[in-house]
């Protein structure tokens, strides 16, 4: 058994890319992430920003077309997953490494009780004591605030989207795994519904000392629940730190036009504003320069050739030319 | 005008051997969409929203109630006449991705409707195809880029705005926009917001506006209406900043409860009001709609149900009381 211990991960410039007719372009190009043990850490990005990509390069899951070109993904107990091949990598999955999926509610099988659905994923994982694997689970559910017995005899259409989140985050926790990364926990889920699961993401993660990875595009949600938090856009970390600094003083110019776009229920609205021109795809990914150029009010020669390393303000992180140079405090003072 | 009187709605579920399930859609809901206003329906889902919004847009029966286009009836009407006004009502899908057929160009998506419209209006077929690149102007987006293109060459955004512009070619008088903004990346999704009120201003139409998103509400026009709307029942009802900064009804505190604090730009409010339980539809329909869940019940809610009481700020709750849900401005 592994121990009870919540693992660090660091992803290092890693790079995945997807194979394409125009050749294969890269839907992460040098990521670097750190998540520090027992921390949940958010990932919000638009679509395409390879955000998703990301989650899933921390269970070596990238499907083909797709594939991790270079890098490294270090998990504590676990080594270089991006080495991990086989029976190894199948063995971590799960145990190690808890994935609730994106649109959980509809990874179910609707042709299996939730209860057959766990006993397979047991089987899988050669646990020996599956009545200990069945406890474990309706003591879950039950914590989730969920009749336990009644949900393991359910079939999928019997249950709740929100009761389906909950079977998901269930089956990622109940192999004991110390890792768990949730993508888009609460998309197509109504307000309320949403309030309660991340209520119950933040208290399980306290209560079974875990390190989360929360993957989603609303903001909100990642400043709800997350102690740190990195923006992510064109396949690249643009600016990471603690939640409450980067929400409340951004300094990537794309993280301060985006938390600008929020609709809110307080504040005025003529100040929020849309950011013109929209999210680069796959095939618009400027090759060379800063992938954010066209969309940026601080925009200047050398953002068209180079492509900003990303670089450490204190706790922050920020991969922009126009950050940290005294000339744009003029500029700044509008985003504040 | 578009008004509406104690409109029902009920589904018959087809039952299974211990017999079949009514759901009251719609529970006598009272309404009225001003020529150029805006008008939001915000409840959870399953609550009646999008029912009321296909109603209003002749898509979908109601069971008894009257809807009532600029001064006539429409129960009275035969099937063809009331196309007829329904046709001013024009429907903006919540999935831009599935609204648009994927093997035409946004040319003949656009041109179908429009050469229609010539026919009608006795125009030329160039006529259409200036009135095509005229609305694709109007709704912000490049004709020439866009015209020769199919709808999988094109952004979220830019696909939700050619369902726009496919919803004016018939001159509507209201847009219903049921969740149109919720699969839109969040960059962008104020644009859309302020092109649906721009189309107020500029063409004069109406825009009922259906959303579980409450924040979006005010971006469509501070001039708005907001009605929310619970298993079927309008709870709380009155203009737009009023029911969000001042909310009375235990359920809309419920839900802006519920919204996410953008932590470091706001605060937490006061207060927070969290349903007592989960929302169940077999909850007895006897007394009010909300007392299984509410924090507030006491007897009377669960033996007699409230009606809505109040003319500018309405509100169907036996115990209403403002609390202060909402996040403030962290630098306030």
């Amino acid at each position: 058994m592994t121990e009870s211990f919540a693992p660090g991960v660091r992803v290092q410039d890693l790079t995945v890319v997807y194979r394409t007719p125009v050749g294969e372009l890269p839907a992460l190009a040098g990521v670097g992430l750190t998540l520090a043990p027992g921390t949940i850490t958010g990932i919000v990005g638009e679509s395409g920003s390879g955000k998703s990509t990301l989650a899933l390069s921390l269970l070596n899951a990238v499907q083909p077309p797709g594939r991790i070109s270079g890098g490294s993904v270090e998990i504590d107990g676990l080594g270089d997953v991006v080495r991990l091949t086989g029976d190894d990598l199948r063995r971590a999955r799960g145990r190690q490494v808890g994935y609730v999926f994106q649109a959980a509610q509809n990874s179910l099988n609707p042709l299996k009780t939730v209860g057959k659905q766990l006993l397979d994923l047991g089987r899988s994982h050669d646990v020996a004591d599956l009545p200990a694997l069945l406890r474990e689970a309706r003591a879950l559910l039950g914590r989730m605030g969920l009749d336990g017995g009644r949900v393991l005899d359910s079939y999928q259409h019997e249950l709740s989207g929100g009761m389906r989140q909950r079977v998901g985050i269930m089956l990622a926790l109940v192999l004991n795994a110390h890792l768990v990364v949730l993508d888009e926990p609460t998309t197509a889920l109504d307000m309320i519904t949403q309030a309660t699961i991340l209520r119950i993401v933040k208290e399980v993660h306290r209560e079974r000392g875990l390190t989360t990875l929360i993957v989603t595009h609303d903001i909100g949600v990642a400043a709800e629940v997350t102690d740190s938090l990195a923006v992510m856009y064109g396949g690249r970390v643009v600016e990471h730190g603690p939640t409450m600094d980067v929400l409340g003083s951004p300094r990537h110019p794309y993280t301060r036009g985006l938390i600008r776009a929020i609709p809110r229920l307080s504040g005025d609205i003529g100040e929020a504003t849309a950011l013109p021109g929209r999210p680069p795809t796959l095939g618009t990914i400027p090759a060379e320069g800063c992938v954010f150029r066209e969309r940026c009010p601080l925009r200047m020669a050398v953002c068209d050739t180079v492509d900003p390393a990303p670089a450490a303000y204190g706790e922050r992180t920020v991969a922009c030319h126009a950050v940290g140079r005294p000339v744009n405090l003029a500029v700044r003072k509008e985003y504040v | 005008m578009i008004t509406g009187t104690g409109v029902t709605k009920t589904y018959r579920q087809r039952g299974n051997l211990l017999g079949g399930r009514d759901v009251q859609a719609l529970r006598g809901v009272d309404f009225a969409i001003e020529k150029g206003g805006a008008v939001t329906f915000i409840g959870e889902s399953g609550c009646g929203k999008t029912t009321l919004g296909r109603i209003v847009a002749g898509l979908e029966t109601y069971d008894s109630g009257e809807i009532v286009i600029d001064g006539t009836p429409m129960s009275g009407l035969r099937h063809r006449q009331r196309q007829a006004h329904f046709r001013r009502v024009q429907l903006i899908h919540q999935d831009p991705y599935s609204a648009l057929n994927p093997t035409r160009t946004i040319h003949q998506t656009l041109h179908a409707p429009l050469a229609l419209r010539a026919r009608q209006k006795g125009r030329s077929k160039a006529w259409a195809e200036e009135r095509a690149r005229e609305l694709l102007t109007l709704v912000g987006i490049d004709p020439g880029y866009v015209l020769p293109r199919y709808p999988h060459q094109l952004s979220g955004g830019m696909r939700q705005r050619v369902v726009i512009a496919r919803a004016l070619t018939v001159d509507p008088e209201v847009l219903v926009a049921d969740e149109s903004v919720s699969m839109i990346d969040v960059s962008l999704r104020l644009g859309i917001l302020a092109l649906l009120k721009d189309l107020r201003e500029r063409l004069n139409v109406s825009v009922l506006f259906i959303t579980h998103d409450i924040a979006t509400a005010r971006y469509i026009g501070d001039d708005g209406e907001l009605y929310v709307i619970y298993r079927g029942q309008v709870v709380e009802r009155g203009p737009t900043e009023a029911v969000i900064s001042e909310p009375v009804h235990p359920y809309t505190q419920a839900l802006l409860s519920a919204i996410p604090v953008l932590r470091g730009v706001e605060r937490p409010g006061a207060e927070r009001v969290v349903p007592t339980e989960a929302l169940d539809e077999r909850h007895a329909d006897t007394g009010c709609l909300f007392a299984r869940r509410c924090p507030f019940r006491t007897e009377r809610c669960e033996s007699e149900r409230p009606s809505l009481e109040g003319t500018v700020h309405g509100h169907a709750c036996y115990h209403p009381q403002p609390r202060a849900v909402i996040p403030v401005e962290a630098s306030a």
